[in-house]
């Protein structure tokens, strides 16, 4: 591999793709500021950062999905427009995206042919063979006919990525890739980009949060922090260690045990200054159980298992964090304690009481508050105002004689938009005019403010910057110390480790395993969400 | 009774065409997401501007092509306002509707008029096949324009560029906007897919089949049109499918009394409205709609 | 809004910014386009009127002394003002749960037929009669527009497909009944011919609505009274209560709302059937207080007026009453334009026309002051 990276940086390092002091905010929040970038022919390029460093906001503005206000992008030299990514592809580059731009009805040969651009004619036997030829080259087999709705999540990613491939683009960008693959999965998606940049040439761009994967297959890594580039340095040369703290700096206020995370070194973790010692020591089997999940299984439609017989329990004052990568059933999960699934067979108990889901108010008056993923999905209506918002979760005690009482829900809102520090014109703005940050924190507040005993968390710190991450941490600490059991459900394990007492490992719908934190193993937990467990389907 | 048989089957064909031009594009419509009801104003605009042409320009083909061009006309008011400023496209289409029944009638109390129809145009050979014969191959001229259309929106929706795209922003528009199709675009584009055969559907009513305009003439075919789509599971064959049902549902209204048999006349002036109401609750679950029909796409706020 | 406007010293960190206001100037802009557009539409109309042969100015002149011109005037404007007013509430409940209900038409129809069937039927003072002809018509109305919800709600058919298609066969129904002499049909003296357009009998005088002005050529009745204590009802309602809440959120997300416990069908199918209800008992007001009979073509198009004084209103629910009392007006004027020879058909184009006009200004003034709020307070990256 050395002798490989040896011969590129011989080769000549003609820039391919150079930006210049690009930056880009989104209302206060600063995106890119002042970024410079330049990445050579033939080089694989690390971008590597917390979340909300600015790393996919940087190559999104590179591929024309996102219009920055000042800065300059070149292509070998020439200037590339802003904000067109039909130029943008025309000129070499392509972007895989986190989330995928599949249309899951459609067959494999259709959605690749679906970014041809232009008056090209719609070719079935033409796309299928060139699906084939470039799966081959570089071992990525997809059967063309297959429907997309069908396929694993590995294999929707090589759809994405054989798209990329079959324009032979100059500059291939890949956000977040593994975040969603299996460890075999990710080796084979890293082969493929070494012999892209190796034997033709291309150029590769790879955006990514873990140290590991960034060293074993980039040239450069280039390390962003609050959207400042900190330093580019060759893989070659770094340690994970030295990588970690350019990533995260030395003021964060990040506990520092995010630092032994992805380092492969489980013992380090616990012995951090700055973890949860007492909490990590508590045995859960002495908490009384307020949740019991027990055998629970959802099929989707078609009658895949999204829940495999589910089985887990949060004890009173207890953070269970379910780890896994996205996809293999959290949403699910979430859903089911939201009242929007009914199971398909097994039993959802809170504080001993056997409770429907699905159907009615019995969940939320029995005491369940729901952070979901996705908080535009059910967490919060955009249009009504900031009050309304937060009346969502616990109009129970202020309706008289069913005449929601004003006074009351003012008091209440005005309670929470100062404690949870909300920053909002007023409390009769729609929601929707606040920043992400900020309608994150309504929703907490809400699911706080009932003092719930069971509180399930989903990704509740996903695209929040560092600050607000902290914040949040704290407040599902504070959570919990006062009785409330917290289903914590992340595919982020410095979140997973930061708060909580135990772990369990969640892969296809099935719970794999559950442990005291201070017995994980990262590179075990690791490997339990990344393994096949069974056959799909 | 062949005579019986061939004569319903006629004239369950010839209200079946107007229904399957307006369905055909209505079908386009929606699978590129939209749901558009303002086809039935269009519809109706565009059978009278098609008669007043007829009798203004003395030639029915004149008057079809005023028709027509009228229908294109309400489908980009329709387009833009929906798809471009994002007025609710209900909303939209409903206002239209009205608007196009307010201004027909108006002018038609205020304007006299005498429109030419479409004589009848008999294929040789074909039209004597027994049964089907007359219904197929002896109609009035724009009818024969679906022995083109149909197969046309077949290759649109199955081997065209644009069909593809417009699939991929009925079923998924993040995922389509991706992959750089401008999602707005391509639904007004089958907006006006849409309102050209709309218009072709409104003309064939008023100066083909029927050589007259009167109040209302169309009676909501717009929507027997899209009921038809819904029942025929967003396939073009079930669309087809579907407006030869309502056609003879039709069809029995006007031929059973002629043929002596005595039905209660409300219940076969309803027939074709239960009967659409009756396809949507047994299909409308049964067969999978395009997963974004009917909502707006916009990548933030405006 | 003074309760929002906390300072840093109450609530630790909190940044204080004003309540959103947009500038004047954007108010007078939004207020010019309203002039404007308004402007427009009559121009579009008196563009039609022109290339037909009829003098707009003539035409306008008619309907203005047809609506408010004189006592009979208001009061035709005010009577047609109450059955539309019920229509366009109903619609706007509908509309806040997040559904379009245009099946008026039908549910007008229904209402008053059942309404005609009660108030024939029984003997009693009137104000039993009367109540039983409201409650009858609106139990009617509901239940017919809750055809449309079990479509909805158990088998996902659009209920804007099925409530319209249900206005055809609501006609039918009261078509049926009226032809029937053993259902509704006109008794008829021995030996007399049937009347072209069959009808029922009329009300007995305990079934008509109590009078409140009353002169030569006019009677006004109470239901505008009625529809205006509903209005304010109803707002009120929309606002303040739970009922209320639970309906907005349900149109506005309804996975939020089932997250919180509320059912989306329940309250949905439970405001198309409060829609179909309001639409009934203005079939009833109508029979009650000015047909006194049910006959084809009874609805009359109120129903449509109703549902386009709902849209003009949008978002500000007591803005019903005035767009109510415009298209009351409008109905009002068409009926003396026949007097000019001009077909009072035209008013149909200019409620259009009125709808786009007020439209077009409001949505623009929302989508400015969504954007005021967002550089005020940051971006939401949706």
């Amino acid at each position: 591999m050395s002798e490989a990276k040896a011969s590129t940086s011989a080769a000549g390092p003609e820039v391919v793709l150079g930006l210049r002091s690009v930056s880009k905010r989104f209302g206060r929040v600063v995106a890119c500021d002042d970024v410079s970038l330049n990445v050579r022919a033939g080089e694989i390029r690390g971008l590597l950062g917390q979340n909300g460093a600015g790393k996919s906001t940087l190559m999104k503005i590179v591929a024309g999905f996102v219009r920055p206000e000042a800065g300059e992008i070149r292509i070998r030299g020439e200037t590339l427009g802003f904000g067109d990514p039909v130029i943008a592809a025309e000129r070499g580059i392509a972007m895989v995206h986190q989330h995928f731009s599949l249309v899951g009805p459609m067959p494999v040969w259709k959605n690749v042919t679906l970014s041809d651009r232009g008056h090209k004619k719609v070719d079935r036997t033409g796309t299928s063979r060139q699906i084939r030829e470039i799966g081959q080259r570089y071992g990525l087999d997809v059967d063309p006919d297959a429907i997309v709705d069908d396929l694993a999540v590995g294999e929707r990613q090589r759809v994405e990525l054989l798209k990329c491939l079959r324009r032979q683009p100059d500059i291939l960008i890949l956000d977040e890739p593994t975040s969603v693959l299996t460890r075999e999965e990710s080796t084979a998606l890293f082969g493929v980009l070494r012999r892209l940049a190796r034997e033709r040439g291309q150029s590769v761009v790879l955006i990514s949060h873990e140290l590991e994967e960034m060293l074993e297959v980039t040239d450069r890594v280039t390390v962003l922090r609050d959207g400042r580039v900190v330093s580019t340095v060759e893989s070659a040369e770094a340690s994970p260690d030295s990588l970690a703290q350019e990533m995260l700096g030395h003021d964060v206020t990040v506990p520092a045990e995010v630092l032994g995370l992805t380092l492969d070194e489980p013992g380090k973790a616990a012995g951090v200054p700055g973890s949860l010692p007492a909490r990590s020591g508590v045995p859960s089997g002495h908490r009384a159980a307020v949740l019991e999940l027990s055998d629970i299984t959802v099929a989707s439609a078609v009658g895949h298992k999204l829940l495999d017989g589910v089985s887990l329990d949060v004890g009173e004052g207890e953070i269970l964090g379910v780890a896994g990568v996205a996809g293999n059933g959290q949403e699910e999960l979430t859903g089911l304690l939201s009242n929007l699934i009914r199971p398909d067979g097994g039993e959802v108990r809170v504080e001993g009481r056997t409770i429907q889901t699905g159907r009615g108010r019995q969940l939320s008056r029995a005491g369940v508050g729901v952070i979901p993923a996705d908080r535009h999905d059910s967490g919060c209506v955009l249009e009504m105002s900031v009050a309304e918002n937060i009346a969502l979760g616990s109009l129970d005690g202020m309706v008289r004689w069913g005449v929601v009482q004003q006074q009351k829900l003012h008091q209440l809102t005005q309670r929470l938009v100062g404690d949870f520090r909300i920053i909002t014109s007023s409390l009769s703005a729609p929601l929707r005019s606040l920043s992400g940050g900020n309608q994150q924190r309504v929703v907490l507040a809400r699911e706080l403010a009932r003092r719930p005993c069971v509180l399930v968390a989903a990704e509740p710190t996903q695209g929040l910057d560092i600050g607000a991450r902290g914040y949040i941490w704290d407040r599902l600490r504070e959570a919990a110390a006062g009785g409330t059991g917290i289903l914590l459900l992340s595919s982020d394990l410095a979140e997973i480790m930061a708060l909580s007492h135990r772990v369990a490992v969640i892969n296809r719908g099935r719970i794999v395993s559950t442990m005291a934190r201070a017995d994980v193993d990262l590179a075990e937990l690791g490997r339990m969400m990344g393994a096949r467990t069974h056959d799909r389907r | 009774m062949i005579d019986n048989i061939t004569l319903i089957v006629d004239s369950s064909v010839r209200i079946a065409a107007t229904l399957l031009f307006a369905a055909l594009g209505e079908l386009v419509a929606e699978r590129a997401g939209t749901l558009n009801i303002s086809v039935e104003g269009a519809m109706l605009s565009s059978a009278f501007a098609a008669a007043y042409g007829s009798h203004a320009t003395g030639s029915a083909y004149y008057g079809f092509l005023i028709g027509v061009a009228v229908g294109i006309v309400v489908s980009l008011v329709q387009a833009n306002l929906s798809h471009r400023i994002r007025i609710n496209q209900f909303v939209t289409g409903l206002v239209l509707n009205l608007l196009a029944i307010g201004v027909t009638s108006f002018l038609l109390a205020e304007v006299k008029m005498a429109p030419v129809q479409f004589g009848l145009v008999r294929i040789p050979g074909l039209a004597s096949i027994p049964i089907i014969g007359d219904a197929l191959f002896e109609q009035r001229a724009p009818f024969f324009l679906l022995y083109g259309l149909v197969p046309l929106v077949w290759w649109v929706l199955k081997r065209s560029r644009w069909g593809l795209e417009l699939n991929a922003v009925g079923e998924n528009p993040t995922a389509a906007d991706a992959n750089g199709i401008p999602v707005d675009v391509r639904r007004r584009q089958a907006i006006y897919f849409g309102g050209l055969l709309a218009g072709i559907s409104g003309a064939y009513l008023s100066v083909g089949l029927i050589g007259a305009f009167t109040p209302n003439m169309t009676a909501l075919r717009g929507f027997i049109a899209i009921a038809a789509v819904i029942f025929g599971g967003w396939t073009l064959s079930g669309t087809v499918a579907g407006t030869l049902l309502f056609g003879g549902a039709e069809a029995l209204r006007v031929s059973l009394p002629a043929l002596g048999v005595t039905i209660t006349p409300q219940v076969l002036i309803a027939l074709p409205y239960l009967a659409a109401i009756a396809a949507i609750a047994v299909l409308s679950q049964r067969r999978r709609q395009p997963a974004a029909l009917g909502q707006t796409f916009g990548r933030g706020i405006s | 809004m003074t309760a929002a406007e906390t300072t840093p010293e109450q609530s630790g960190t909190t940044v204080a910014v004003r309540p959103p206001r947009l500038p004047l100037s954007e108010y007078l802009r939004v207020g010019a386009l309203l002039v404007a557009s308004m402007a427009a539409a009559i121009g579009c109309a008196a563009l039609l009127l022109s290339v037909t042969g009829s003098s707009p100015a003539t035409v306008f002149r008619a309907m203005v002394t047809g609506s408010v011109g004189s006592r009979v005037a208001l009061t035709a404007t005010l009577n047609h003002a109450g059955p539309i007013l019920l229509v366009a509430l109903g619609a706007l409940v509908a509309t806040r749960s997040g559904l379009l209900n245009i099946g008026q038409e039908g549910q007008i129809s229904i209402g008053a037929l059942f309404g005609v069937a009660v108030g024939l039927a029984v003997q009693a003072p009137r104000g039993i009669t009367l109540l039983l002809i409201g409650a009858t018509a609106a139990a009617a109305g509901a239940l017919w527009a809750s055809l449309a919800s079990v479509l909805r709600f158990t088998r996902g058919g659009s209920e804007v497909i099925t409530t319209l298609l249900l206005n055809f066969v609501g006609f039918q129904v009261v078509s049926f009944a009226v032809n029937r002499p053993w259902l509704l049909q006109e008794d008829l003296p021995e030996g007399s011919i049937l009347s072209a357009s069959p009808q029922s009998n009329p009300l007995p005088p305990a079934g008509h609505l109590p009078t409140l002005a009353q002169g030569p050529g006019f009677r006004l009745n109470s239901g505008i009274t009625v529809a205006v204590g509903l209005a304010l009802v109803l707002a009120f309602l929309l606002a303040r209560t739970r009922w209320g809440f639970e309906l907005r959120t349900v149109g506005l997300n309804p996975r939020a709302a089932r997250r919180s416990g509320v059912s989306p069908a329940r309250v949905g199918s439970g405001a198309l059937a409060l829609s179909g209800a309001l639409a009934g008992l203005a079939g009833g007001v109508l029979l009650s207080g000015t047909a006194f009979r049910v006959n084809d073509g009874f609805s009359n198009n109120y129903g449509w007026e109703g549902l386009l004084a709902a849209l003009v209103a949008g978002s500000v629910t007591l803005a019903v009453i005035p767009s109510s009392l415009l298209f009351g007006a409008l109905r009002a004027g068409s009926g003396v334009l026949a007097a000019t020879g001009v077909s009072p058909t035209i008013v149909g184009a200019v409620q259009a026309l009125v709808v786009i006009a007020v439209t077009l200004p409001l949505l623009y003034l929302n989508r400015r002051r969504l954007r005021a709020l967002v550089q005020r307070t940051g971006v939401s990256r949706t």
